[in-house]
């Protein structure tokens, strides 16, 4: 914003953590040291963090370099409200036990579901056959 | 003080990186400098250094000075770095010294001694003020000398900067220091939070050590500075760069609004005496000459296909498909209906300039005998396209209005013209009107010509709503019927028709001394008004188009001259309620008030749209 009024850039948020949003869902948290024009990243001391529920488990990355195109959003942490939240931290272990345990439940729910639909002659088309947007 | 260690050791990375770039370059003569205890550099003495600078090369000697570079930070760090600035340099006798050199250089003595060991050359100085000249108000930081000069060359390769593609420093440069807020329209809630995260770092600030560095909250980041202010200042260029423009208006329109919108909001705020306005800066995209101009498709004579250049401006481009080997064979036809989307975007782009010039000087005589041969052209564009002969002519205005982005062109020029260019456009309209309905089937866009053709039927003379009418009821040659039965079956046509009766029967209405018009005149209305009607009753319903407006004085306008029965048959088609003709009609000569119908029709065309 101080050298370009109006526009949107993302020098100011440089040297900052940042949560990063990625296209395929994952969630990185690092400090973005370098980008370029594309809005590609470079990230530091990235974790990776898995969502389950009420929980989250961190899982130590090191250093990113996402591609621009793959970014859905991402937004500074403010560090003193970072540990102000009511979500519980695990350990990496439980949360990927958590993560495989939702996702069974899910595919369980999607192919009653489908079966459901087989039985009365209709089909969903499955998200993967189609476009990704 | 890691921090500040390693923006130094950036800063000469820098530094020597240009050096070593630039080693061929003559050493000019002392130069920069600016060194500023303050912490605002005053960019107009840097020039003035470099221009009064006797052009000596040294050679040999690379001149020892204390130079100050500045890291771009963000705006809480720069604040906390400016101070522990001051606080450097009001407490380092050498840099002081230094500082008072630099001054006294500055009258021409040839070089400049510092203290400090640094092997910088001037030129990159020169260079660094000229990155900086932008960045004003710029404050500068001794650079310590190190034992050894690490080559620590971050980041990827840099392009060999010209100093010729910096620009000049931005219209209105706001101080750094204050909020984002008054620049950007922060959501309230975020823009409090920024001002009391910003009280209270300033006064904590005035209780803390300037040494120690951060707030308790904020670690010395070892790992900071990795992109370093060349690599930004890289990364913003090519930003701007995407963004200049020639017409900000029309390619930036929204931004531009916004600009004006806050720009008139503070001035209201000014005007109502709060004293301490903000200037917003707005957002100049300077001209920067793009570094090569490149083809993003190459094609090699005689070859296939085509080749794809990618370059740091694009990526590869897509290429087409169609070979462009085998053009020339294609039928004149082709060629001519390019022709005629040509001659429509160009007058297109003619006329949106016009709209804009209305836009934006209004009463100026000077400017509005400039629009009016703007629109001269435009119409004779229009009405020629290349040939004189008046038959062409009406083929070219015809061709335009085949295609879907000719009529709305038409649309909007008709808004604009003269009276009788516009009656003269909308007599062709009228008289091609079977053609036009015919080539319209495809877009089903003749719609939006009713509006601005209805407003010029307002205006119309009798004379020529008689040639406009005329034109319907020619019977074509090699062909049966008339026109009128096509136009019937069109919705476009047939509210042209009404609009038309309607605009006549008020003439004569008003008029109501019928010597106004000729006898000759008068009789050839009232054939073209039975001869209607009765086209009218003897279509099918099904096959009446639904006109956009129904004019409210039609049907007394058909009562008046023709029979009961057609009549009836005429309000059956034209949706009338059957109380209203026994009040109007059974031959009553009356004149009805023109007011209340055209807030009828108004009501009516009011509903539809």
């Amino acid at each position: 914003m101080n050298y370009m009024p109006g526009t949107a850039s993302l020098i100011e948020d440089i040297d900052k953590k940042h949560l990063v949003l990625l296209r395929d869902g994952r969630t990185l948290i690092g400090y973005l040291r370098s980008i370029d024009q594309f809005a590609n990243l470079v990230l530091h001391q990235t974790v990776e963090r898995i969502h389950v529920g009420k929980k989250y488990g961190d899982i130590p990355r090191g250093i990113f370099v996402v591609r621009g195109e793959n970014v859905v959003l991402l937004g500074e942490i403010d560090l003193e409200k970072e540990s102000d939240t009511p979500l519980q931290q695990v350990s990496i272990e439980e949360i990927l036990e958590e993560q495989r345990v939702e996702q069974q439940t899910k595919q369980e729910a999607e192919r009653l579901k489908v079966q459901a639909l087989k039985e009365r002659g209709l089909s969903i088309p499955r998200a993967d056959t189609l476009d990704e947007y | 003080m890691a921090r500040c260690s390693q923006n130094l050791i950036d800063s000469q990375a820098v530094l020597e990186d240009y050096f070593l770039d630039n080693e061929s370059l003559p050493v000019e003569e002392m130069v920069v400098g600016a060194v500023n205890p303050l912490g605002k550099m005053d960019c107009s003495e840097d020039s003035n250094l470099m221009e009064q600078g006797p052009g000596k090369p040294c050679g040999h000697q690379i001149p020892e000075k204390a130079s100050r570079i500045h890291e771009e930070e963000d705006t809480k760090e720069e604040e906390e770095e400016e101070e522990e600035k001051e606080e450097n340099e009001l407490g380092d006798p050498a840099v002081l010294s230094a500082i008072h050199g630099a001054q006294r250089g500055h009258k021409g003595s040839p070089r400049l001694k510092a203290p400090s060991g640094l092997g910088i050359s001037p030129v990159s100085l020169h260079f660094l003020c000229q990155t900086m000249d932008y960045l004003s108000p710029i404050s500068f930081r001794s650079t310590f000398p190190s034992a050894s000069s690490p080559a620590r060359h971050f980041g990827p390769q840099l392009p060999s900067p010209d100093p010729s593609l910096f620009y000049s420093p931005p219209a209105s440069w706001p101080p750094r220091f204050s909020l984002p807020s008054h620049r950007t329209q922060l959501h309230p809630q975020h823009q409090r939070i920024l001002q009391k995260q910003q009280q209270e770092q300033q006064s904590g600030h005035k209780h803390q050590s300037p040494r120690v560095g951060k707030l308790w909250s904020q670690k010395p980041d070892p790992y900071a500075g990795l992109m370093n202010q060349r690599e930004k200042d890289w990364v913003i260029k090519v930003q701007m760069v995407q963004l200049q423009s020639e017409n900000p208006e029309l390619d930036d329109y929204y931004y531009q609004e916004y600009y004006q919108k806050l720009e008139r909001k503070q001035a209201d705020e000014e005007l109502f005496g709060r004293r301490g306005r903000m200037e917003s800066p707005k957002l100049v995209t300077p001209y920067i000459q793009k570094a090569e101009d490149y083809e993003s498709v190459v094609r090699i004579e005689g070859s296939l296909g085509q080749v794809a250049v990618s370059t740091c401006f694009g990526p590869r481009r897509a290429i087409d498909a169609v070979s462009h080997g085998s053009q020339e064979q294609d039928s004149a036809i082709y060629n001519q209906k390019l022709q005629v989307l040509y001659r429509i975007e160009k007058m297109f782009l003619q006329l949106l300039k016009l709209e804009e010039n209305q836009k934006g000087m209004l009463a100026k005589p000077y400017f509005y005998e400039l629009q009016r041969k703007q629109l001269e052209k435009i119409y004779q564009a229009l009405r020629t396209g290349d040939q004189d002969n008046s038959e062409e002519a009406a083929n070219g205005f015809l061709q335009v209005l085949s295609v879907r982005k000719g009529k709305v062109l038409v649309a909007r020029l008709l808004l604009l013209l003269p009276q009788d260019q516009a009656v003269h456009l909308v007599l062709s309209i009228t008289s091609h009107l079977p053609f036009l309905i015919r080539r319209d089937t495809a877009d089903q866009a003749l719609c939006m010509l009713f509006k601005p053709m209805g407003k010029c039927i307002n205006l119309l003379a009798f004379s020529e709503l008689l040639q406009g009418l005329q034109g319907l009821m020619v019977l074509q040659p090699g062909s049966q019927e008339r026109p009128i039965t096509v136009v019937l079956q069109n919705q476009f046509g047939i509210s042209l028709l009404y609009s038309l009766l309607s605009h006549g029967e008020q003439l004569v209405s008003l008029n109501c001394s019928l010597k106004q018009h000729s006898s000759s005149d008068l009789a050839a209305w009232t054939d073209m008004v039975v001869l209607i009607a009765w086209e009218i009753s003897h279509m099918s319903t099904a096959s009446l188009a639904e006109p956009l407006v129904v004019p409210s004085n039609l049907l007394s306008l058909f009562c008046r001259y023709v029979d009961k029965q057609i009549v009836h048959q005429l309000e059956a088609r034209m949706d009338y309620a059957p109380v209203a003709t026994d009040l109007t009609c059974l031959g009553k000569l009356s004149c009805p008030p023109p007011t209340y119908q055209s807030v009828r029709a108004e009501v009516e065309e009011g509903k539809i749209h």
